[in-house]
């Protein structure tokens, strides 16, 4: 892919996944992430040993790989002062500072931005936290399970009523990876401005922040007529008003969803997919307007039809059918989609452990339709000595330094 | 043994960056490891056939000598005929 970020060099003092996602976003796009790890104990990240109940290899750890492929990793105990000397010396090397660290714990540590941009005048500030960098939860940390997805709102929208409680949000690092993204975008953003203006920006993205955004049309109408959406309980028929609009269930179990939110123009065609033709004659279904208020017996009838044929017939079938629609899969089948495939959602890095090549899912924007070639996550404190020798170290200093035990 | 020096595997693809020295004899495959190869070849002796792994350091218990792989090879790495271990990330355990 080109490397629309090449010659940006990005310092990145933070863990999990979230704002380590924005970094391995952009050194997909070709930027130099140096990655600041603890020397004894690297990123928490590294630790988990499961993963939404499926237990993890750590040699071989989509934990690591997902938001830390393609970077160099420097270990650094940022809570030494000897240690702060070196990121600051990096800091100088930079266009950007990446950071997830809590407010309190910048400050401590003395590598907040006013002592980064006494390093660096002109280096781009980026910070990633739980709930914003202003109001009285500045200082309180969060992953995207509290902050993005119960704290939003978003769970109770997600879950129906009758449920009695929130559901999960079942994917791991779901509102991290979403928000890492959002902060490659607001970087992206920050360096254009400096290229232009030569004014370097501080910027914030919060896992509450990205949580809003994505919920936005719900909440802004909710603001404005008093009311929010819910999910409803899934069942196999249309949602209210609309049938050519809901879930449909196949006569092995599968599921097709349709969603011809503008129902008028596809009437007969839809009717013909699905081996109804003679609806779309009948003075009920014949119209939109006929159709949507009578949704309730075209949705029967629709969802007897589904019930006959199998999944994969009607996978197959409604390919040709103008409305739009989708079959019902799991995130496995990425693996063998052909669409997926034929978009290089998928790239390959060696791993570490010898063994056969790691699978990554690549970031949603592509260049020139172009693969991602990078390289896998590196291992903790990997890249140490190697990067303060480009950056003029002399041995006897990084001799001292470890030493001290401030760098790894 | 010098700090920053590469060192090669005379029996395999090991290649290692030398981040901490030592005055011994440092091994890999069983054999003595080579500033440059001089062709000779061979394969590794069956008791240092561990493999190397990329990007993983390697120390004695002492903490004498540590070496950072940076190309892998079918070899295992030792010090004066004692084999060296993996130098890990003490990573707190999570769950999710």
């Amino acid at each position: 892919m080109t490397q629309v970020m090449k010659g940006v060099r990005v310092l990145e003092v933070a863990q999990m996944t979230f704002v380590p996602a924005a970094g391995a976003i952009l050194a997909d796009w070709g930027a130099d992430v140096i990655k600041i790890e603890h020397p004894v104990r690297g990123d928490t990240q590294r630790g988990f040993i499961n993963m939404g109940g499926v237990k993890v290899n750590p040699r071989r750890s989509p934990f690591v790989e997902h938001p830390n492929r393609g970077k160099r990793s420097v270990g650094v105990d940022i809570s030494t002062p000897e240690g702060m000397e070196v990121i600051y010396e990096l800091a100088k090397t930079a266009d950007v500072f990446l950071t997830n660290y809590l407010p309190r714990q910048r400050q401590k540590m003395k590598f907040d931005i006013e002592h980064i941009r006494a390093a660096n005048p002109n280096i781009i500030y980026a910070r990633g936290s739980a709930y914003g960098d202003k109001g009285p939860e500045r200082d309180t940390g969060g992953f995207d399970g509290t902050a993005f997805w119960n704290r939003s709102g978003i769970a109770t929208s997600m879950t129906p009523p009758e449920l009695g409680g929130p559901i999960s949000q079942g994917i791991p690092a779901f509102g991290d990876s979403i928000g890492g993204m959002n902060i490659a975008g607001g970087i992206s953003a920050a360096l254009f401005h400096r290229e232009r203006t030569g004014e370097a920006l501080e910027l914030d993205v919060s896992l509450l922040s990205s949580a809003w955004w994505a919920a936005g049309t719900s909440i802004d109408m909710g603001i404005d007529c008093g009311q929010v959406s819910r999910n409803r309980m899934p069942t196999s028929g249309s949602n209210p008003g609309n049938p050519f609009m809901g879930n449909y269930t196949t006569s092995d179990g599968g599921t097709i969803n349709l969603c011809t939110l503008t129902p008028g123009p596809h009437i007969r065609n839809v009717f013909e997919h699905l081996g109804l033709p003679e609806l779309a004659d009948d003075v009920r279904f014949s119209e939109a307007e006929s159709l949507m208020k009578n949704w309730q017996a075209a949705s029967d009838l629709i969802r007897d039809r589904f019930a006959q044929e199998s999944f994969d017939y009607w996978r197959e079938h409604l390919k040709t059918m103008s409305g739009q629609w989708a079959p019902v899969l799991d995130l496995l089948q990425i693996a063998e989609d052909e669409q997926a495939l034929a978009n290089d959602m998928l790239f390959e890095v060696e791993a570490s452990d010898g063994g056969e090549p790691i699978k990554l899912v690549r970031g949603p924007i592509q260049f020139n339709h172009e693969p991602v070639n990078t390289t896998r996550a590196p291992e903790a404190s990997e890249h140490t000595e190697i990067v303060l020798m480009e950056m003029g170290m002399e041995w006897d200093q990084i001799e001292r330094l470890k030493e001290l035990g401030a760098i790894a | 043994m010098k700090p920053g020096t590469k060192l090669k595997s005379a029996v395999c693809d090991t290649e290692v960056m030398v981040i901490r020295g030592s005055e011994g004899s440092v091994e890999c495959g069983g054999a003595p490891m080579v500033e440059e190869r001089d062709g000779s070849g061979g394969e590794p002796d069956a008791a240092f056939a561990e493999g190397t792994q990329m990007g993983k350091r390697y120390v004695d218990s002492d903490g004498t000598v540590e070496l950072l792989c940076i190309k892998p090879g079918k070899g295992s790495l030792a010090l004066n005929g004692v084999a060296l271990g993996i130098k890990e990330a003490k990573s707190l355990p999570s769950s999710d």
